[in-house]
């Protein structure tokens, strides 16, 4: 008995000697990711976390266009545009100590590519463009060279799937790289993961080389930073204005105004925020090939009304398919997209001869206007899908609703047994979100709209390759006006990021990149 | 049993004469759903998503802007057909298993054995594996509940068959050589159904209960399907905006069980005092 | 009582086995097929069929039962499918936390439902008796997401007295103490109800025996009468009865730790079923019927230990 109390006091002790240390910042999230390996990941919360322990070869600023500096000070093109020379900052080292060399990049780029063994296969080696080789030609030189030119390849680079990870580490790791350690250069070096649970990250003290578009380069100011998993909105709610928890972009758009009006919060916005949802079409699977069905959706569709519904108004409602504020982008486009007019639906239903069946649902040449939807399980998805699902039934449409939970639905999303889908998705500029879905080369996955237009490939391969910028707009307007005109996809808002952060840190500024809501986390201090 | 005085001791109590006219009332809004309901439980009104209760829509509206009342008038439906049909499918069973048991006494050993074990895992065990086999869904929960049914009806009913199989009666059935089938049917049945009727009512209430868990956790009814805990589950994210999104659900489902919970109770004490445990 | 013993056991055997064979072939059942869940929707044919044989998925089927016994004996349950954590890993993180939040859920709920019954028991038909009845029905019929939802929106979070994101640490700490208030307050609160009308019942049928009505006749007062001989005697039914709703509050518990983001093996399960992570599933599943085969027993033992009449027949 005395024995267990003893027992009981020794395992007490160290737990009534932790206490909440001063200089940590606690972030929540929604969900984990599988793993911590940027080669292999391509989940949101992965890279959030992958943003604090690598850096990249070049930044990107708050504008989303500005390429800056990163590991590499400076960098050369050739006229040809498919040699790009790196020269690396010397004074980089890992958080083991190791100092990083044009070796360790030229590893990570190849790993990304897969072209290193064991082999890693990185579902978005394509950004990386078409490579010939990379390899280091001095100890800080790295020499990029592609097949064909990539306009989009630095801003490509600034994403977190381009990071830097240490060859050994890798090596030792195995498959445990990302699970069970990490070795990157970033602000903050790995110190233990709970999955499901949290991620904490120590300061790298040394750290001197963070991107020029922050206030501080290094080292960071906090010593410690936890990344916690609160899969309840609600809960994440509750806890930032309660003080738990210090910071977080999981805040559903529904609680914006009351979070505003609390002294405790600020948020930090993002005005150059690129993550779109929308619905695509499969667009030869049976009722859903013919566009009538597909603008007849715009029309039926009130998406201002639905930004105010499921994203309480703050979102953008859309047009077509980029965001006004990216590069590339092409306003007549977005005039050529049906506007929402439930009668006018009716009318391009009943002229393209669909007409109203016994049961309410349109019927043409004995086929119903019904089509199945998939889509991931989660609480915008179903409401945005339940209120379309009633303004298509409005017309004469039905829409058969078939959710799965996210790790189910991306396999799922990758068949062919849908006629349409929800998604969102992050992008940088018109020309890497319309290359990521629209070229005939990336069915089934992403192009899983099956959209399959010889001139449609031949613009983005000009896009692509070209170095006149002028001349790359120009392609991808004609692009932008193709898709606006033939209706594939709707997008159905433009989301927007804020960072929520308590009165106890600053520096906590909105970036956006791929949808991470902070860039290195540099800025962060605790007042 | 005599029914005049079962009739008479229900309204007799005050508590379960309410319940018995609140259990009537909600059987008939389920059935009537579509007549009675006052909007389409699924139409989306997106100038007045969140509304409070009280407004223009009595119980207020949903995040998608769909009528609260409606949605609890068919979730009633729902909910009552996912409580009846594992009530009937698990409580035939073990009704069978039950008769079995007390007429077969040879068979009796192995077959309660066997409820024992299915007893000893939770129903919510049932749930859990049902919804990881056939996926989260209605018809996974309907056969969880089932099961878990099973081995409570067979106790129920064997325990009654047997007291009902030690009368003179029966045995005078039987010399008369009236084969096993019809002797259950004709004489033995009958003389178990008020135990049965009252853990029915009892259980009934359980099933509900348990059902709606299992939706509210996202393994039963499917959005956008109108069930009351799938409801209170996709309200729990705007509780602290809009509670009575999760709330009302909620509370109707605690109305429902605890009517059905009170009126099983006194229906007990009426039928059979036995039963009290 | 040895022999009691020994049987009760020898029926415990094959039950596990049972359990294990069903949690074997709800792997096989399985609509999907966890290689190409595993490989992702990039993965070409060779991909999965290397996972196939990594996972044994083309053995026979008797053998990949023997191999999973084998497997399982070792106290391997496989990897998740999601992220490629073992199995054991997971259960072993989340086994604490669950035993913690029911233990805190029991620790005032049992204590004070006996409490309310026996008192209720003694001033039967009183409005004591009636009131906590009334509440204990109530109690038995209230949804726990109810409570908890309740509990969350008005102590968590309009007064912002007690946490409600999970857990905060050990028990003992402060931060885990507070923690765990509310969800041990949501998860005993459905269970007083029953508690308390169990001990009623127990007390109210423990008054009319022999040795109570002699003790009575001795001229003790009511209330040590019902303390020192009724409730003596009822809490043998009493504990057995708890013994068999820990079933009931494994419900509770599934649905508790959901709703507080509480890490236990409930939440766990329903998460794994919901992202179709069949070996996480079988594994939680697997570990809560052992459980409650271990606990069966153990209260069947404990009732022969208890009751005399058992361990003489």
């Amino acid at each position: 008995m005395i024995r267990l109390a003893m027992l009981t006091l020794l395992l007490a002790l160290p737990a009534l000697a932790q206490q909440q240390p001063r200089n940590q910042v606690t972030i929540m999230r929604e969900i984990d990711s599988d793993r911590y390996d940027p080669h292999r990941t391509t989940a949101l919360a992965g890279g959030e976390v992958l943003t604090m322990l690598s850096d990249t070869l070049v930044s990107i600023d708050y504008d989303m266009r500005t390429i800056r500096p990163g590991l590499a000070e400076r960098w050369e093109v050739s006229p040809d545009g498919l040699i790009y020379t790196f020269h690396l900052r010397t004074d980089v080292t890992f958080c083991d100590g190791k100092p990083f060399t044009a070796e360790d990049m030229a590893f990570s780029i190849n790993r990304w590519i897969g072209r290193t063994t064991p082999r890693v296969t990185s579902p978005v080696a394509w950004r990386a463009g078409n490579v010939k080789e990379v390899r280091a030609t001095g100890p800080h030189t790295l020499h990029y060279e592609l097949n064909e030119p990539f306009s989009e390849l630095l801003s490509q680079l600034t994403l977190f799937f381009a990071s830097a990870v240490d060859p050994a580490s890798v090596e030792r790791l195995g498959d445990n790289f990302g699970v069970q350690g990490f070795n990157g250069t970033g602000p903050y070096c790995w110190g233990s993961w709970t999955p499901r649970n949290e991620v904490v990250l120590n300061r790298h003290p040394t750290y001197r080389w963070g991107p020029p578009v922050l206030q501080n380069q290094g080292p960071a100011h906090v010593e410690r930073v936890v990344w916690r998993v609160i899969p309840e909105a609600a809960s994440r709610v509750a806890a930032i204005q309660a003080g738990q928890a210090d910071l977080t972009q999981y805040i559903p758009e529904a609680f914006w105004d009351t979070m505003r009006r609390v002294p405790n919060l600020t948020a930090s916005n993002q005005p150059n925020y690129f993550w779109d949802f929308f619905f695509g079409f499969k667009v030869d699977r049976p009722v859903v090939n013919d566009i009538a069905i597909r603008r007849a959706t715009h029309q039926a569709v009130d998406r201002v009304g639905l930004v105010r519904a499921v994203w309480s108004g703050h979102a953008e409602p859309a047009l077509n398919i980029v965001n006004p504020r990216t590069q590339d982008y092409d306003a007549q486009s977005d005039a050529m997209v049906p506007r929402f007019d439930p009668a006018a639906a009716r009318r391009t239903l009943d002229e393209a001869g669909w007409v109203p069946g016994p049961d309410g649902v349109r019927v043409k040449n004995g086929q119903r206007a019904s089509f199945v939807t998939y889509g991931i399980n989660n609480l915008t998805n179903q409401r945005a899908a339940e209120i379309i699902q009633q303004g298509l039934r409005q017309v004469g449409i039905e829409m058969r609703i078939q959710f799965y939970d996210a790790t189910v639905a991306w396999g799922r999303l990758a068949t062919q047994e849908f006629d349409a889908f929800f998604l969102s998705y992050p992008y940088i500029s018109a020309g890497d979100a319309l290359s990521l879905y629209w070229h005939s080369r990336s069915r089934p996955t992403p192009n899983r709209m099956n959209w399959n237009d010889p001139e449609s490939d031949a613009w983005l391969q000009e896009a692509r390759a070209t170095l006149d910028p002028a001349r790359r707009a120009e392609v991808l307007a004609l692009l932008q006006r193709r898709l606006a005109d033939q209706a594939p996809w709707l997008t159905l808002a433009r989301s927007q990021l804020n960072v929520w952060s308590t009165r106890r840190v600053e520096g906590a500024r909105a970036h956006g990149l791929y949808g991470i809501g902070l860039y290195r986390g540099l800025d962060l201090r605790v007042r | 049993m005599s029914r005049p005085g079962t009739l008479r001791m229900l309204t007799r109590d005050v508590g379960a004469a309410l319940s018995f006219g609140f259990v009537a009332l909600v059987v008939l809004a389920a059935i009537l759903a579509p007549w009675i309901a006052p909007r389409d439980p699924y139409a989306t009104d997106l100038l007045a998503i969140m509304q409070p209760p009280g407004g223009d829509y009595l119980w207020g509206t949903d995040g998608q802007g769909r009528d609260i009342l409606s949605r609890c008038i068919f979730g009633l439906q729902v909910t009552l057909f996912m409580g009846l049909v594992s009530l009937i499918a698990g409580g035939v069973i073990g009704a069978a298993v039950g008769f079995a048991a007390a007429f077969y006494r040879r068979l009796d050993g192995v077959l309660m054995r066997l409820m024992d074990i299915l007893l000893s895992f939770p129903a919510i065990l049932f749930g859990l594996a049902l919804a990881a086999i056939f996926g989260p869904g209605l018809t996974s929960v309907i056969i969880a509940l089932s099961i878990a049914t099973v081995p409570l009806m067979a106790r129920i009913v064997r325990g009654a068959a047997l007291v009902v199989m030690g009368q003179d009666y029966i045995e005078a059935a039987r010399a008369t050589g009236m084969s096993d089938a019809r002797l259950v049917w004709r004489h033995v049945a009958p003389n178990c159904l008020s135990p049965i009727f009252v853990f029915s009512t009892l259980r009934l209430g359980q099933v509900i209960l348990l059902g709606s868990a299992l939706s509210f956790l996202g393994l039963g009814a499917q959005a956008p399907v109108a069930e009351l805990g799938a409801m209170a589950a996709q309200g729990r994210n705007f509780l602290f905006i809009a509670p009575h999104i999760s709330v009302i659900p909620s509370l109707a489902i605690f109305a429902v069980v605890l009517a059905f919970n009170v009126l099983g109770d006194a229906l007990r004490d009426a039928l059979d005092p036995r039963l009290r445990i | 009582m040895r022999r009691y013993a020994l049987q009760r056991l020898a029926l415990a055997a094959p039950v596990l086995l049972g359990v294990l064979l069903i949690g074997f072939l709800l792997m096989q059942v399985v609509p999907t097929d966890p290689a190409t869940v595993r490989a992702g929707p990039q993965a070409t044919a060779e991909v999965v069929a290397a996972i196939r044989t990594e996972l044994g998925l083309d053995e026979p089927i008797w053998t990949q039962f023997f191999l999973y016994l084998s497997r399982l004996a070792q106290g391997d349950l496989g990897v998740s499918i999601i992220n490629s954590v073992p199995v054991t890993q997971e259960l072993g993180a989340t086994i604490g936390p669950t035993l913690e939040l029911m233990f805190a859920a029991l620790i005032w709920s049992i204590p004070l439902g006996i409490l309310l019954g026996t008192l209720a028991a003694y001033w039967r038909g009183s409005w004591f008796d009636r009131i906590t009845m009334a509440v204990s029905v109530a109690g038995v019929s209230l949804p726990v997401f109810f409570l908890g939802l309740v509990l969350i929106w008005i102590v968590g979070f309009q007064y912002q007295l007690l946490p409600f994101t999970g857990r905060g640490g050990p028990l003992w700490t402060m931060d885990g103490f507070l923690a765990v208030i509310l969800p041990a307050v949501t998860l005993g609160g459905v269970f007083v109800g029953p508690v308390a009308r169990m001990t009623r019942t127990a007390v109210v049928d423990s008054l009319t025996a022999d040795h109570v009505r002699t003790a009575r006749a001795k001229g003790l007062s009511e209330f040590r009468v019902v303390l020192r001989h009724a409730l003596r005697n009822a809490l043998i039914p009493v504990v057995t009865l708890i013994g068999l709703q820990i079933g009931f509050l494994l419900g509770g518990a599934v649905v508790t730790e959901t709703i507080f983001s509480w890490p236990g093996v409930g939440r766990l399960a329903v998460g794994a079923i919901l992202s179709a992570d069949f070996p996480m599933a079988q594994g939680t599943i697997i570990v809560l019927s052992a459980g409650f085969i271990v606990i069966n027993l153990t209260v069947d033992l404990l009732y022969a230990v208890l009751d005399p009449r058992v361990r003489l027949s």
